[in-house]
């Protein structure tokens, strides 16, 4: 046999394309279930960090158990672009086309209602960052964020996963009610009290040293959707 | 074959991708990832862990079908092997240790581009059966796993005054002014352990340029 012959160098190449694709094809599918079980329960996990809820979970909670406390916790809204709740339609409802509805996460608890969250979505320096951000009722104070999927570089831009940077956002405010303005949560470069007047300081959080441009995408996305979602916010308040 | 599992043969394949022909700081391959992933310790062990076991599961693979392989288009064939294998590992993460994946993120697909892999695939398992060549791929991992893990020890500690998350550096020191090394967090702090490493490892192996 001549392994240098055209026919035979064709031949290998097709067999391992085929049994190449034939594996991978199988890990992808027979393992498919289990993904997506892990990637719906690790946004449920994230929806209800970001609410802060009175009992946090524990890390070691398992899939059933988080499922028990989203279910008994978390009510699921579709808001439209006007901020009209659209009902009969959940958020596992929404796919790519549908463009100018977004989902919206109620967090009550014994009836009363806490928070309101919703995903934030942007670009970061390598990659697209993905988070839920939580208002408290007042539709005006942050009460928790969470980045939980990136994929920026560890110890510079992947800081943002961390508590100690997530922790900055609470108590901030997404409303100006002296100046009838909306106020984004702004990332600086370096730290907040060293750059902007104590005015300014309940819409601005520390930045990451060498993460500027992590940071900067951070600040868009918290802009973005904080635009978004004013349009049902802007309802709640009372002014 | 009728030779021992660890004949003196064997033992110095093992010696040689750990020590002497060390892949960081002999072969100086895999650079970009021994930057990339060290600033925090417990990325440098995940990736460390990865890359061993690829570079020792695709040297058995390319090893076991070497002799079929033709020659025009060994390389592709050699990448085809190290990406499935790559991908099935990242697709098992996903299903059954979703918080390491999520740890390793874009790590896993950064390791069918480490030079280490293919580097042992073309010098190795090409010429060399099934068993020395898993033994070389598990040399050459160890091997970029030490400098890995020793590089991300150093960065952690000085860049951000933890090891594994935990805090090491008191805060007492803090409060006599010391402050972390921005440096180290960032890509030329790890070209200048490196550098360092490399140097040191050079003399006591007594290694010279030709």
């Amino acid at each position: 046999m001549n392994i240098s012959s055209t026919r035979y160098t064709f031949i290998f190449a097709a067999i391992v394309c085929v049994v190449s694709a034939v594996l991978l094809s199988v890990f992808s599918e027979g393992l498919r279930p289990q993904k997506e079980l892990n990637e719906e329960l690790d946004v449920k996990r994230n929806i209800l960090k970001a609410v802060v809820l009175q009992e946090p979970l524990t890390p070691k909670m398992k899939g059933p158990e988080v499922l028990k406390v989203y279910n008994s916790k978390i009510e699921e809204l579709v808001i439209d672009k006007e901020g009209n709740v659209v009902a009969g339609k959940t958020p596992k409802q929404l796919t790519e086309k549908d463009k100018d509805f977004y989902p919206l996460y109620i967090y009550k608890e014994d009836g009363q209602l806490l928070a309101y969250a919703f995903p934030i979505v942007g670009q970061g320096l390598w990659s697209t960052l993905y988070g839920y951000l939580a208002v408290e009722a007042d539709a005006t104070t942050i009460r928790g964020v969470t980045f939980y999927k990136h994929g920026e570089t560890p110890g510079l831009g992947g800081e943002i996963e961390k508590e100690w940077f997530q922790n900055n956002f609470k108590g901030k405010t997404i409303y100006s009610v002296k100046e009838h303005k909306l106020t984004p949560v702004v990332v600086v470069k370096g730290k907040a009290a060293d750059v902007v007047s104590k005015d300014e300081s309940s819409y601005h959080v520390d930045g990451i040293t060498a993460a500027t441009l992590t940071g900067k995408g951070v600040t868009e996305m918290m802009d973005r959707w904080v635009r978004v979602y004013d349009a049902y916010l802007s309802k709640l308040r009372k002014i | 074959m009728g030779e021992a599992l660890l004949s003196s043969k064997n033992q110095k394949i093992l010696k040689d991708g750990f020590w002497d022909t060390n892949p960081i700081t002999f072969q100086i391959l895999g650079i970009c990832s021994a930057l990339a992933v060290t600033t925090q310790l417990k990325a440098a062990i995940v990736m460390s862990l990865g890359l061993t076991f690829v570079t020792a599961g695709s040297n058995v693979v390319i090893s076991l079908i070497r002799n079929f392989i033709p020659p025009q288009i060994r390389i592709i064939v050699e990448l085809t092997v190290v990406s499935a294998l790559v991908i099935s590992i990242d697709q098992l993460l996903r299903a059954y240790m979703f918080d390491v994946s999520k740890q390793l993120s874009v790590f896993v697909g950064l390791i069918i581009t480490n030079c280490i892999v293919m580097g042992r695939l073309e010098a190795f398992a090409m010429g060399n059966p099934p068993w020395k060549s898993f033994l070389d791929g598990l040399a050459n991992g160890a091997g970029y796993s030490a400098i890995l893990i020793i590089i991300g020890i150093m960065r952690e500690i000085f860049g951000s005054g933890t090891l594994l998350g935990y805090h090491v550096i008191p805060a007492s020191v803090y409060a006599h002014g010391y402050v972390n090394n921005g440096m180290m967090v960032l890509a030329p702090g790890a070209f200048f352990l490196l550098g360092i490493i490399v140097w040191l490892q050079r003399s006591i192996s007594g290694y010279k340029e030709s």
